[in-house]
């Protein structure tokens, strides 16, 4: 199989995988029935008047993404050129969530309109968990050890692989791939640390069950982060039994390496599938509630960054919208690992 | 295990951290050498300010009943630490105590609820 064949069969899985995100997305506001919208308890009437407009208007702001990739696939497809499909499918991931982050954020501020009066009054009692939350916490030991293992031994090769002959060998080459593997791992668990340190406002009523939904949906997010470092490090192991392939056995090594990519990715859709159902029905059972701004985020956050070292938090929330606190250790790292980014792909070219 | 913060109490903030934890060390719910959260973790769940916790921990510490370990975080300190005088151990009950006779409460309901609230943590702690 070649790699536009392959990178076609991506792009149809892709959109079987948005179809039934569509489909999520669009009964995320009704997930706890009419008197709901999204998080916003509005009055009863909300559904035959306003709001099905406001309803409507965020289906329909769930199509843009689509606006945009299909005469750029059509494009693609007529140039010939079907590499590009991948980047396109990477570049629809980010506007896909951007654009649903956007749009929920629009649909309830329009509905806060329609809430009920008293929905928009902050409770007066917070319960706070006790329980330190550590990465540590949330790792499985085996599985570092065998993707740190398989990763170093991978790379001893590689080493090994050059320098047996560095003038046949191209270092772009041979540790490119997997120094682009090696920083999208780390990349992983800068995540997962991001996903730890997630806060956990609760409010005191129903505190077990918003504490147990919130820790869920970590746990799934966190595990997810785990499997893809798993196919990253499956990719850096691979990467020299590739290198050393006859170009009949690299075809063939490419095929099943497809195959099992392709028979995770359905069976891991699946699950995923599964396990968000599980979370939205968790999520459903817990009345949303307005919590107590201690901080005055919205006197903090009148940009879209800020400075603001007292603050634990990464985001702060303002009157037009979220405002990024590059005081926080978080931003910090986040701007270090971009730099780092840019150094690798710029050091890219100077290698032979 | 959930520390209850009111924004009706007129206590702040620190002082209601610091009183949660402080009846969760004497009700036995928070072990010698339990851990803490961080600083961090507390200030972003809650959403306030890091220096109102930092304040809580540091009154907790003032008092001996935690540890703040730099690098490995807080931990409940053991009770034969605690080398507090009597008469400032003493000094919260006498505040409770003149509130309650303020309040215009008989020394015999004093007694009763003074008794009640000691059997009741009395019991959870051991």
């Amino acid at each position: 199989m070649s790699i536009d064949q392959s990178a076609v069969i991506i792009y149809v899985l892709f959109w079987i995988v948005r179809i039934n995100g569509c489909f999520r997305r669009g009964r995320q506001p009704l997930l706890r029935g009419k008197e709901w919208f999204f998080n916003v308890h509005v009055q009863p009437d909300f559904y035959t008047g306003d709001g099905r407009k406001i309803l409507h208007r965020y289906w329909m702001r769930m199509f843009i993404p689509f606006a945009l990739d299909i005469p750029l696939a059509i494009t693609i497809f007529h140039i010939g050129r079907l590499g590009l499909l991948q980047w396109l499918i990477v570049g629809l991931c980010a506007l896909i969530h951007l654009n649903h982050l956007y749009s929920v954020e629009l649909a309830e501020r329009q509905a806060r309109r329609f809430a009920v009066p008293e929905a928009d009054q902050p409770v007066t009692s917070m319960a706070l968990s006790l329980t330190p939350r550590r990465l540590r916490d949330y790792t499985n030991p085996y599985l570092e050890w065998v993707m740190a293992l398989s990763s170093v031994v991978a790379l001893a090769w590689l080493v090994r692989y050059y320098l047996a002959t560095p003038e046949h060998h191209n270092l772009r080459l041979v540790f490119g791939t997997p120094l682009v593997m090696l920083y999208l791992q780390a990349g992983y668990l800068f995540l997962k640390r991001a996903l730890v340190a997630w806060r956990t406002p609760t409010p005191r009523v129903q505190a077990a069950e918003h504490m147990e939904a919130r820790e869920e949906a970590r746990k799934y997010y966190l595990k997810v982060c785990d499997w893809h470092r798993a196919a990253v490090a499956a990719a850096i192991v691979f990467w020299p039994i590739a290198l050393n392939a006859s170009p009949a056995g690299l075809d063939r090594l490419r095929n099943i390496w497809f195959a099992i990519w392709l028979t995770v990715t359905v069976v891991g859709g699946v699950l995923v599938e599964i396990k968000r159902r599980q979370l939205a029905a968790m999520a459903a059972r817990v009345r949303p509630v307005t919590l107590p701004d201690f901080l005055h985020q919205s006197d903090l956050a009148r940009s879209p960054v800020c400075y603001q070292p007292s603050a634990p938090l990464l985001l702060l929330k303002g009157a037009h919208g979220y405002s990024l606190n590059l005081a926080n250790g978080l931003a910090h790292l986040g701007a270090v690992y971009l730099a780092g980014l840019i150094v690798l792909f710029a050091l890219f070219p100077l290698a032979h | 295990m959930f520390l209850t913060i009111d924004t009706s109490d007129p206590r702040p903030i620190y002082q209601q951290v610091a009183d949660g934890v402080k009846e969760l060390i004497a009700r036995g719910k928070l072990a010698e050498g339990a851990g803490l959260p961080p600083v961090r973790q507390l200030a972003a769940d809650l959403g306030v300010n890091l220096n109102t916790i930092a304040t809580a921990y540091r009154e907790l510490q003032k008092d001996g009943l935690i540890v703040i370990k730099h690098g490995s975080g807080c931990v409940v300190a053991s009770r034969a630490a605690t080398d507090r005088s009597h008469d400032e151990l003493l000094r919260p009950l006498r505040t409770a105590l003149t509130e309650m006779v303020l309040a215009g409460l008989s020394s015999k309901t004093i007694l009763n609820l003074v008794t009640k609230e000691l059997g009741m943590v009395w019991k959870e702690s051991k």
